[in-house]
């Protein structure tokens, strides 16, 4: 049966959608360190009339409870295809995602996702974009008010928590982003290039501001890159892939504390072997 | 003092945009005059000879019906603000609904565009026939509104942007959720594009519609009541006030549209 590929998975509606506040609570049994999050076996095979691509195959991944672990790879890898089959915005042709023992099948509220342009809603204010996700999960208004007010003021957006997005540059749009996905306190949270449409200096800026928001919540994170420098300065573990169709090259354990310093013999050394990894990969030759 | 023109002055702008303005009412002026003038036909009056019937009209009402310029403009008005009514209370779930289910849309496509093309006006005659004066007339402007609206709307859950529904799926909403709070508010600038056009259209098409010798009728039938009786700068008067309405509705139709725009962070 699996010989001939079915393109499209098992299909889900939205009644299948996580919706709850809060679903780290889901798993607050499992310890630190342990493997929340099982991709097994993923597969995606995008067709159209007269061709078939297998963008990701046989990806297969335990992400462990409070850690950020990013995934770096050549351009067009299929990076991106592998975040949203685990958002569950896209329908893996095959493969199982799980968090704890419940399987993932559509997008929801347990794993939250920071968009590369923001994804902010434009008719909505700062603060009534950090709430939506309260609001459609049903929390009571005093409480959605103060709570996205406290993640607003984290990312340093108290003055700005009436405003409206296009009043705000990029590095606040992506600000609101990052609040709007953590305040929903999702079992695991993740980021597709967060930071890959800011100028080089707001970037360092986020990442450092990122930084400080792991070190004091525990917090799992899947962070996709192209910056090998980004994925050194933030991740615990750095997956590397290899070109299309994406298969897992190899997996990096960042052991040094945060924060990181970017000019040290050890991050210089280790950057440049992945570089040369990656160079190999490179889907231009 | 030497003036100059400063063109990031506000007040500088809106001095010259007055200035070309009535320059440009001036020529257009001239020119009718001298067509007027030159043409010798009754069925060009002069312009003093319309706003004088004008302002005659607007004071003392129409001679033939003893019926006041008031109650003119608020007929047709009163049609016009039905048919759009009715135009919107149809169109916009219509086309949030087709917009959003693609095998309705695919069935009601073939259904619109043979529709569409036909002028509304082509529709008066039939429409008076079924519907009697005054719901003919009202339905000849819902059909004018109507199409576009629709079109419109449909276009706009088209274009919405499918990183908002996504990052809104990953928030946890529910499909009747997006719809309400993702769908509906990135379309309303498109639905108030579609109102801009629609009003415009809708105004040609209740004064035409009138003209079909309405006895109910207002500013239009005026217009064809005056013409069957030679009375031209009368004709002419009622022309002047159906340009005037048109103007003001679309006028305020635009505004709204850009005020909506704004509000809904989208570029009008």
């Amino acid at each position: 049966m699996d010989g001939k590929i079915k393109i499209e998975g098992k299909k889900y509606d939205s009644s299948d959608r996580v919706r709850a506040d809060r679903t780290d609570e889901l798993y607050k049994h499992i310890p630190e360190g342990e493997t929340l999050m099982k991709i097994d076996g993923l597969r995606v095979v995008y067709r159209t009339d007269d061709s078939e691509t297998v963008a990701v195959d046989d990806f297969t991944l335990d992400v462990k409870k409070g850690e950020l672990i990013s995934i770096i790879g050549p351009s067009g890898c299929g990076k991106t295809t592998i975040l949203r089959s685990i958002a569950g915005l896209l329908q893996p042709t095959s493969g199982k995602i799980t968090i704890g023992d419940n399987e993932c099948t559509t997008a929801g509220s347990d794993r939250g996702m920071v968009f590369q342009d923001f994804a902010l809603f434009p008719w909505r204010t700062v603060k009534q974009n950090v709430a939506f996700g309260m609001e459609v999960a049903g929390v009571p208004k005093e409480e959605r008010e103060e709570r996205a007010m406290r993640y607003i003021r984290a990312v340093g957006l108290e003055k700005f928590a009436d405003s409206r997005i296009h009043e705000l540059s990029g590095g606040m749009k992506q600000r609101v982003g990052i609040a709007r996905a953590l305040v929903m306190h999702p079992a695991v949270i993740l980021m597709d290039e967060p930071f890959g449409a800011l100028d080089a200096q707001t970037r360092n800026i986020m990442q450092e501001q990122l930084t400080k928001i792991i070190t004091h919540s525990e917090r799992t994170i899947i962070f996709i890159t192209h910056s090998v420098d980004e994925a050194l300065y933030l991740s615990d573990r750095v997956v590397m892939l290899s070109k299309r169709p994406a298969t897992i090259k190899e997996i990096i354990d960042v052991p040094w504390d945060r924060p990181r310093d970017r000019a040290s013999p050890e991050f210089t050394a280790l950057r440049k072997r992945i570089l040369s990894e990656l160079e190999k990969e490179n889907v231009m030759q | 003092m030497e003036f100059k023109y400063d063109k990031h002055n506000r007040y500088h702008r809106f001095g010259r945009g007055v200035l070309i303005t009535a320059l440009s009412l001036w020529l257009f002026w001239w020119a009718w005059l001298m067509i007027s003038l030159f043409a010798k036909n009754i069925a060009i009056p002069t312009p003093m000879d319309t706003f004088g019937a004008l302002i005659d009209f607007l004071q003392f009402g129409d001679t033939i019906t003893g019926r006041s310029a008031w109650d003119y403009i608020g007929s047709s008005l009163t049609k016009f603000l039905e048919g759009f009514l009715l135009a919107f209370v149809v169109a916009v779930p219509l086309g949030l609904i087709l917009g959003n289910f693609k095998i309705l849309q695919e069935l009601a496509t073939p259904i619109i565009e043979v529709l569409r093309p036909i002028a509304p006006i082509a529709w008066a005659p039939i429409f008076i026939i079924l519907f009697r004066y005054n719901v003919g007339a009202i339905m000849v402007v819902f059909i004018g509104i109507f199409f576009p609206l629709l079109t419109n709307i449909i276009f706009g859950v088209h274009k919405i942007d499918k990183n908002l529904v996504d990052a809104a799926k990953t928030l946890g909403a529910s499909n009747l959720q997006i719809f309400i709070k993702i769908l509906v508010p990135s379309t309303i600038p498109y639905i108030m594009n579609g109102i801009k056009v629609g009003l415009g259209i809708g105004w040609m098409c209740i004064v035409a519609a009138e003209l079909y010798a309405n006895p109910l009728g207002g500013i239009g039938f005026y217009v064809a009541n005056m013409i069957t009786n030679s009375a031209y700068p009368e004709a002419y008067a009622g022309l002047v006030i159906i340009a005037v309405l048109g103007l003001l509705t679309t006028g305020v139709a635009d505004l709204i549209h850009r005020k909506v725009s704004k509000r809904m962070g989208v570029d009008a």
